[in-house]
């Protein structure tokens, strides 16, 4: 099946579906202000359905990494909402904020996902300890079958400097999954990785969707990362030009291939980097 | 390089704080100390020669004078046709005319008759032209309530002095007293003593030579032209302000010394961070040793920046200080503040040295950067290196090859030894500090890390590099150890002093008379606020043979309850009388081996044993023999001890009054017990408060490391933050983290400072008082360690803020 969405124009915003395990509605990010002004995001409409593996794929620029940082309350968006398991997120203070992130969200980041100081164990569990958790047998047992999806038994009383890169992000992968976390965010968990290893990594995240039952957002470049997703949304100078469902390369490659040059046609700044 | 250098200089400066705080406060403190001692001796030097201006010769030697001489000098003096006078002081209680003791010791100086020989400047009234009138120093009249026209008692017991005030001095800077009288009435008191006599040769100017050398023949001391004398004395009171001033550089090397360890710290962290942009350098072609000029360089300039710094802020302290203290103690004590140039020079490269010297090893490091460095794509944020087995020998045999002179230096209470070995062992112990003080504050943490993950976390913060750990504490580890040194040396000390004193002064305030005491003076005294236990001592008068009417006292076991030592100093045997040493007479008639006491009833002939005056000048003799001396036994003094703490010329006063309305004389021990104590309360505050400005260099490197430990962790604070930490959590975390550096330092320092005490009670305290009790001031050490702990807190403030400031987004990203 090989079913393409356009993006939609941002108004009217229709409501979240309910399906969603996470909505943005006209979110918007700037930096600065006045003619300096960079619109890394602009009036974003995205919903993202629970159970999947969605990759956010786009050119260096096109807002990706934005887009992860506002829909995980990482960074707070200029304008719009965002939605996570029936929860507006957008407009939470601080603590609020952090709190939601404990109990409803993992992360996987690209390079730096390690306390250095402490054992892979203890950083797996760090999220719950955070939380102030009991570590129960019930969580045992969690943590005992996520390590052993992702091998890492004879791993757990070594410090991240002892671990081999990819060791490093199983061990991120697991500290995402082992609190059951509604979402997933993954910032480019293959970007220092040899191809052999990223794909490891990537089959287990997809393992997690589809054995553990977890929704992940992925942010990448690669087109080789985001062929693992069944879901990709192209970004493009802060906007989403296509959120395709289950796509095979080719329509990802045209997809990308086509921001591109509108980007380049349209001569649009490309703003912020990648931030 | 240029480029390169002025760059980091301007993007780092931020993050040498500490170092430049560390510096420049090391700095200003000695140049603070020369502003205040140049004050000092201007203010001194203003009034030394004013005495002495109007003498052709002086006769006397610093330290004073025998009586015999000073009468010597007067009569050939005067027989050749020239005027004398005699400059001295006593030391006596001081009474006014309605019984209220203003002074219970204070020093009495001297004012001529004769007006050209007066240096004192009148303000009102008139000076003295008798022998009974006196002149009252204006501060002394306001504090004291002395009014031109009052008469005042100088001294105590029979021999005392009753003057009136006819005039008001101006304050002096130099031979000041708060009462001046005239030699001829001040010499009959026991206490007098001649200080010099000055010499006026009157019309035969022309034959000073003669009377020099007929003067110098004519007594035991020498005799000097006026300008002579005055330079030596002006030279005196200059190495005195010396000396205090060279004391004072003592806690100035201190400082300096923690600067050296802020310094070192800071650039060893600093270098760490900035290891790929270094390498990156080599990468692109700097040479090792263009490399290491330039971090070099950089220490240099940061120590000028920083010694200048320290050089004004010293310099506008100096005179903040020195106005603060003229405005306190008056004009007259402390004059206008010269600059040394000497010292602003030492100061100076002084404060460049030691961070030259400190930066050192740190820019040694830099020379081993590989240029492969700039090529990893990311630096790995080490988890603390193990301590190597090369560092704990090394730290052990320091510590062990210390402890040999210190055990020599103990054992022949040898000071300089022991030092030398305290230094040694101390040296061992910040060798061995990347083991010891994560080990300490694994201890500290064990307790904390149950309370939640965020004092979790600042546990395995604290320890994860534990030579930047121990680096940070050791400056907070130098200071602790030496206020917890002198705070326990000092409490011994007084401890043992005040064991001493207990036998010396076993009563406290002694109302006596040759007549007998009543019941109604017993009771008032033991109403009086303040007394603790005031006791009547059963005894009667006698008639001694040539020492004439005598008070005899005979403690019973009532009274010997009331005495400090528990009556050991009233130990007599039966046939046996305690003599006080200043009995009355005693110097003329000498001591007799067996005195025959004669009293009411009965005469007794007993052994005579000289003692040191404790009771109010009354002889002692045991209960039997007092009642063989007379049946009815009177009360003859009334003892009363006082409560700790009651101000001894508050109950000098009181029960001065008392004394009086009874017809008693009142002895005042307990002052002399307040006035070591107030010795000991200025030595230890004044000690404690030099030290405090190496405790605060200290904390400011504390607060540094983990300000730069936070950028050094933007990352890692990110990441917890996106993890589930709230921002007031990571705050917490990095004031615990503060405070574990601060506490283990605390305790740390305490333990080692009370080891070293016993070694400083050992050599020091022993020879004076052999087998002296420790005294550990518990309290005060925990109130160390409690203001280490909180200071430690305080320092991370800054630090933890901006810690939270970082958005958990900014900081992933942030390369």
């Amino acid at each position: 099946m090989n079913q393409t969405t356009s993006a939609r124009p941002s108004p009217p915003s229709p409501s979240p579906a309910p399906e969603a395990a996470a909505a943005a509605r006209g979110l918007s990010r700037t930096y600065g202000s006045g003619p300096t002004a960079v619109h890394a995001l602009h009036e974003v409409d995205l919903d993202l359905p629970r159970g999947r593996f969605t990759a956010v794929m786009g050119r260096s620029g096109s807002g990706k990494s934005t887009l992860m940082h506002c829909l995980a309350g990482l960074d707070q968006p200029s304008a719009g909402t965002v939605t996570i398991a029936g929860t507006t997120i957008t407009g939470l203070g601080d603590d609020d904020l952090t709190r939601f992130r404990r109990d409803h969200l993992g992360f996987v980041f690209q390079a730096f996902n390690l306390l250095p100081m402490l054992t892979a164990r203890q950083n797996v569990l760090l999220p719950l300890e955070l939380g102030g958790r009991r570590i129960d047998r019930e969580v045992r047992a969690r943590l005992d079958h996520v390590v052993e999806v992702l091998d890492l038994v004879d791993r757990l009383d070594h410090r991240p400097g002892e671990l081999s890169g990819g060791q490093q992000q199983r061990v991120a992968i697991a500290r995402a999954l082992v609190s059951e976390p509604d979402l997933v965010f993954a910032d480019e968990p293959t970007g220092n990785l040899d191809s052999e290893t990223s794909a490891e990594v990537l089959g287990l995240l997809r393992r997690g969707v589809h054995e553990l039952g977890q929704t992940v957002v992925m942010v990448t470049h690669e087109l080789e990362a985001a062929a693992h997703a069944d879901d990709v949304v192209v970004l493009a100078d802060g906007r989403v030009r296509e959120h395709l469902t289950s796509p095979d390369a080719e329509t990802v490659t045209q997809a990308l291939l086509g921001s591109a040059l509108d980007g380049s046609a349209l001569g649009v700044p490309v703003g912020g980097g990648t931030r | 390089m240029r480029t390169v250098l002025l760059a980091s200089l301007r993007v780092h400066t931020r993050r040498y704080v500490a170092a430049l705080l560390a510096v420049g406060l090391a700095v200003a403190f000695v140049v603070a100390t020369d502003a205040l001692s140049s004050a000092a001796r201007s203010g001194l030097n203003a009034g030394v020669g004013a005495p002495y201006a109007s003498a052709d010769l002086v006769v006397g030697e610093s330290y004073g004078m025998s009586v015999e001489d000073e009468e010597r000098a007067g009569e050939v003096a005067r027989g050749a046709g020239g005027s004398t006078a005699t400059i001295g002081r006593a030391w006596e209680q001081l009474t006014s005319e309605d019984g209220r003791q203003l002074d219970a010791e204070t020093s009495i100086g001297t004012v001529s008759t004769d007006q050209e020989f007066r240096w004192q400047e009148v303000v009102s009234g008139r000076a003295p032209t008798r022998d009974d009138e006196a002149l009252v120093d204006e501060r002394a009249a306001t504090s004291r309530s002395i009014k031109v026209g009052d008469t005042l008692t100088i001294g105590s017991g029979s021999d005392v002095l009753e003057v009136t005030v006819v005039g008001v001095a101006a304050p002096a800077s130099y031979l000041s007293a708060p009462v001046y009288v005239p030699w001829e009435a001040l010499r009959e008191l026991p206490g007098a003593q001649p200080d010099v006599v000055l010499v006026d040769a009157g019309a035969s100017g022309a034959d000073v030579e003669a009377l020099t050398a007929d003067l110098s023949s004519a007594v035991g001391t020498s005799v000097r032209p006026t300008a002579e004398f005055v330079d030596e004395r002006r030279t005196q009171v200059n190495d005195g302000i010396d000396v205090v001033s060279y004391l004072v550089l003592v806690f100035a090397a201190v400082a300096a010394f923690v600067a050296v360890l802020v310094v070192a710290n800071t650039f060893t962290i600093l270098f760490a961070q900035r290891s790929r942009d270094l390498a990156l350098l080599r990468a692109v072609g700097a040479r090792r040793r263009q490399l290491l000029r330039a971090v070099r360089l950089e220490a240099l300039l940061i120590g000028v920046l920083a010694s200048t710094v320290g050089l004004v802020v010293g310099g506008l302290g100096g005179l903040g200080i020195t106005a603060a203290v003229r405005a306190v103690a008056g004009p007259e004590r402390i004059g206008a503040v010269s600059w040394s140039p000497g010292w602003w020079v030492a100061a100076f490269v002084g404060g460049v040295l030691v961070t030259v010297v400190a930066s050192w090893w740190p820019t040694r490091s830099v020379v081993r950067i590989s240029p492969l460095a700039a090529l990893r794509p990311e630096e790995p944020t080490h988890a603390g290196s193990a301590v190597g087995r090369r560092r704990i020998a090394l730290g052990v045999a320091v510590a062990a090859l210390g402890a040999v002179p210190l055990g020599i230096g103990i054992a022949t209470m040898h000071l300089w030894l022991a030092m030398l070995g305290c230094f040694a062992t101390f040296v061992g112990v910040l060798v061995l500090g990347p083991v010891l003080v994560p080990a300490v504050i694994r201890l500290i943490g064990r307790g904390l890390g149950r309370s939640g993950a965020p004092a979790r976390l600042a546990v395995d913060n604290a320890v994860r590099n534990p030579r930047r750990t121990a680096a940070t504490t050791a400056s907070l580890l130098v200071g602790v150890t030496l206020t917890a040194t002198v705070l326990t040396v000092m409490a011994t000390g007084r401890g043992a002093m005040e064991a001493d004193m207990d036998q010396e002064h076993p009563v406290d305030l002694v109302l006596s008379s040759t007549t007998a005491a009543s019941d109604t003076v017993l009771e008032k005294v033991a109403g009086t606020q303040g007394v603790e236990q005031a006791v009547g001592v059963p005894g009667t008068t006698a008639s001694a043979g040539d020492l004439g009417e005598v008070a005899v006292l005979a403690p019973d076991d009532a009274t010997s309850a009331a005495t400090r030592d528990g009556g050991a100093a009233l130990t007599v045997g039966a046939d046996e009388v305690l003599v006080p040493s200043d009995a009355k007479g005693l110097g003329d008639v000498g001591i007799p081996e067996r005195l025959t006491l004669k009293g009411p009833a009965g005469v007794v002939e007993l052994t005579t044993r000289l003692v040191p005056s404790r009771f109010g000048g009354a002889f002692v003799v045991a209960p039997a023999t007092l009642e063989r001396l007379t049946p009815e036994p009177e009360m003859q003094a009334v003892w009363a001890r006082a409560e700790s703490g009651a101000d001894a010329d508050d109950l000098g006063g009181s029960l001065g009054l008392i004394a009086r309305e009874g017809g008693l004389e009142l002895t005042n021990q307990l002052d002399r017990r307040a006035w070591v104590d107030v010795q000991l309360d200025v030595l230890v505050g004044a000690v404690v408060g030099l030290l405090g400005i190496a405790v605060l260099i200290a904390l400011a490197g504390i607060g540094n490391t983990l300000g730069l430990s936070v950028l050094e962790r933007g990352r890692e604070n990110a990441l917890v933050r996106a993890l589930g930490l709230t921002r007031g959590q990571l705050r917490r975390s990095l004031g615990v983290e503060g405070l574990l550096l601060a506490a283990a330092a605390g305790l740390l320092g305490t333990a080692l400072g009370i080891g070293y005490a016993w070694a400083g009670v050992r050599t020091v305290i022993d020879v004076a008082v052999p087998d002296a009790t420790m005294v550990v001031p518990y309290g005060q050490l925990a109130l160390v360690v409690l203001v280490a702990a909180v200071a430690g807190l305080v320092a991370c403030i800054v630090p933890a803020r901006r810690a939270g400031r970082i958005a958990p987004a900014e900081g992933l990203v942030a390369d």
